[in-house]
């Protein structure tokens, strides 16, 4: 009895989300899919560092810190085009986007040293 | 007037260093001795011993221990190499020699022969107790061993012992093994504990004690057993060699040419081993075995011959020190399978065993630690018998330069794909994100 309202439950509450989430915005949604291919980028190079080992170990950090900062920058990015954010509603998207390009700049290049 | 003065300081120069011919790292071999005696007699009572040395090129130079003429140095300049004390009953030595000089005398790296008696003298006992030794101080006592004594045609008190209780070391008694037993009547000494330069050569069987031999026993003897040394030997760290003996009589002709009989050995020895025993462990005591020297320490990279200022981490590198051993003429190549080297910084971070070639070349080859810093080449070789070596070279060892590291390893592809991913994917959507509205 129990059970089965909780799984009704977790299912009313997982259709609820979903519906909420369809009503998100295109261009939210492309930031999304972007932060989850970066993650899903590191989890990979996780796996793939605990079966080979941690020789490279500053290649290995540079990888996953470029796909993690990579991710943190879009969230970022995602929250400052929100339009239902009033925090940032003085700040122009362009402004966001021109910000977020600098700081990947920054980023990739910094990752670029630490690679090799 | 003038030229008078030229032609004397080009004389001394000339001739200054065949006036020096004393005690050189390359000749280790001591030559004038200085023998103190308590009176001539012992000159001819001991002459078989004397020209044992006399024969092998040692200038002797008899003097009795309170001659007011005698001194070890002059003009801060050491007279003689060796130093031979048959004198047990001195009580102060005459001229400048004294206790402190005898010490200076053997910490500037000369030898020294004690040979004390059962009516030793304080000054001969202070000696003694300064090389790390302590004879009985009981002043009457004998050693006394009523298994291992020698046997005479009276039964007498069994203080003449026939000690067989050789130290095991070739290089201090010679290759040639001792047959016969060692005639020895005196007073036996025991080691100090903490000195652990001091080695025991002849010991006395555990039956023996040392006791005043004309009186009756009261208490137990302070010295019993094999604790007690007849004979030992002092290898100080500068390598001077000092010889300690309980007897006088020992080095004498009339045991030397004396037959000997260990009571309860049916073999009879038509001679004692007291020759071969005195002379052998002279030759090592003035230096004519057992002295080592290290020569031409190398080091290299494998597949180099110059030796570099430093090394990197990982590099292979040669080592190879030749060793050679003084035989008394001439120096021989030294043989042994037991010389290490250390790569030492605050710890050994490699230890390696020295192969050798059989001519006293030792070499091995080893890599460098995975470590960086300033590092030695350090030898520690201390050998029973054998003069210690140390030796140790600085040299730094270096991290890999910027440029020597690895690059493009195939292990870290999958990062490096990563990273440019990143790169595309911020690229394709920075497009996307553009055009999309």
């Amino acid at each position: 009895m129990g059970k089965s309202s909780s799984s009704k439950d977790a299912q009313a509450l997982f259709h609820s989300l979903r519906s909420a989430y369809a009503a998100t915005p295109v261009n939210l949604k492309i930031i999304d899919l972007y932060v989850g291919f970066a993650v899903f980028t590191a989890l990979i190079q996780v796996v793939y560092m605990a079966i080979v080992g941690s020789f490279p170990f500053n290649s290995f950090l540079s990888g996953v810190l470029s796909c993690v900062g990579t991710a943190v920058l879009a969230v970022c990015l995602r929250i400052q085009v929100n339009k239902e954010n009033k925090e940032f509603k003085d700040i122009a998207p362009e402004r966001a986007f021109a910000d977020f390009v600098l700081c990947n700049l920054v980023l990739h290049l910094v990752i670029m040293n630490f690679l090799g | 007037m003038g030229k008078l003065w030229v032609i004397f300081v080009a004389l001394i120069s000339i001739l200054l260093p065949f006036l020096c011919n004393s005690f050189s790292p390359e000749t280790p071999t001591d030559r004038r001795v200085l023998v103190l005696l308590d009176d001539f007699a012992i000159k001819s009572s001991h002459s078989l011993y004397f020209n044992s040395l006399k024969s092998r090129g040692f200038e002797l130079d008899f003097k009795l221990a309170d001659d007011p003429n005698i001194a070890l140095q002059r003009y801060g300049q050491y007279l003689y190499d060796a130093l031979i004390l048959f004198c047990p009953s001195v009580e102060r030595f005459g001229g400048s020699v004294d206790l402190a000089g005898i010490l200076s005398f053997v910490d500037s790296g000369h030898d020294l022969i004690i040979a004390a008696d059962a009516n030793a003298s304080d000054l001969i006992r202070e000696v003694a107790t300064e090389c790390g030794v302590d004879f009985d101080e009981d002043p009457s006592a004998m050693v006394i061993d009523h298994t291992s004594y020698a046997v005479s045609e009276t039964e007498g008190d069994h203080t003449l012992i026939a000690g067989d209780g050789f130290i095991k070391s070739d290089v201090i008694l010679g290759s040639k093994k001792i047959n016969a037993p060692v005639l020895f009547k005196g007073i036996g000494h025991s080691l100090n504990p903490a000195n652990n330069l001091v080695l025991k050569v002849l010991s006395a069987s555990p039956a023996a004690y040392s006791a005043n031999p004309k009186s009756k026993l009261s208490t137990p003897p302070s010295l019993t057993g094999s604790a007690i040394s007849l004979v030992s030997v002092v290898q100080a760290r500068n390598n001077a060699r000092i010889l300690i003996t309980g007897s006088i009589s020992m080095f004498s002709n009339r045991f030397f040419r004396s037959g000997v009989q260990k009571a309860g050995s049916p073999t009879k020895h038509e001679k004692s081993g007291n020759e071969q025993f005195s002379t052998e462990i002279s030759k090592w005591v003035f230096h004519e075995r057992g002295h080592l020297k290290a020569v031409n320490v190398k080091h290299h990279k494998v597949g180099e011959t110059e030796e570099p200022a430093l090394y990197r981490i990982n590099d292979d590198l040669e080592y190879s020190v030749e060793i050679y051993e003084w035989s008394g003429t001439s120096w021989e190549p030294y043989v042994a399978d037991d010389v290490q080297v250390q790569f030492y910084m605050m710890s050994p971070y490699v230890l390696k065993t020295l192969s050798n070639n059989k001519k006293g070349l030792y070499s091995t080859s080893f890599k460098v630690p995975d470590v960086y810093g300033v590092f030695q080449f350090k030898v520690e070789y201390q050998k029973l018998g054998y003069t210690s070596l140390s030796l140790s070279k600085q040299i730094p060892v270096r991290p890999y330069r910027h440029n020597e590291y690895e690059r493009f390893i195939p292990a870290a592809y999958p990062y490096y794909g990563a990273a440019f991913s990143m790169m595309a994917g911020f690229f394709i959507f920075s497009f996307v994100h553009l055009y999309s509205k």
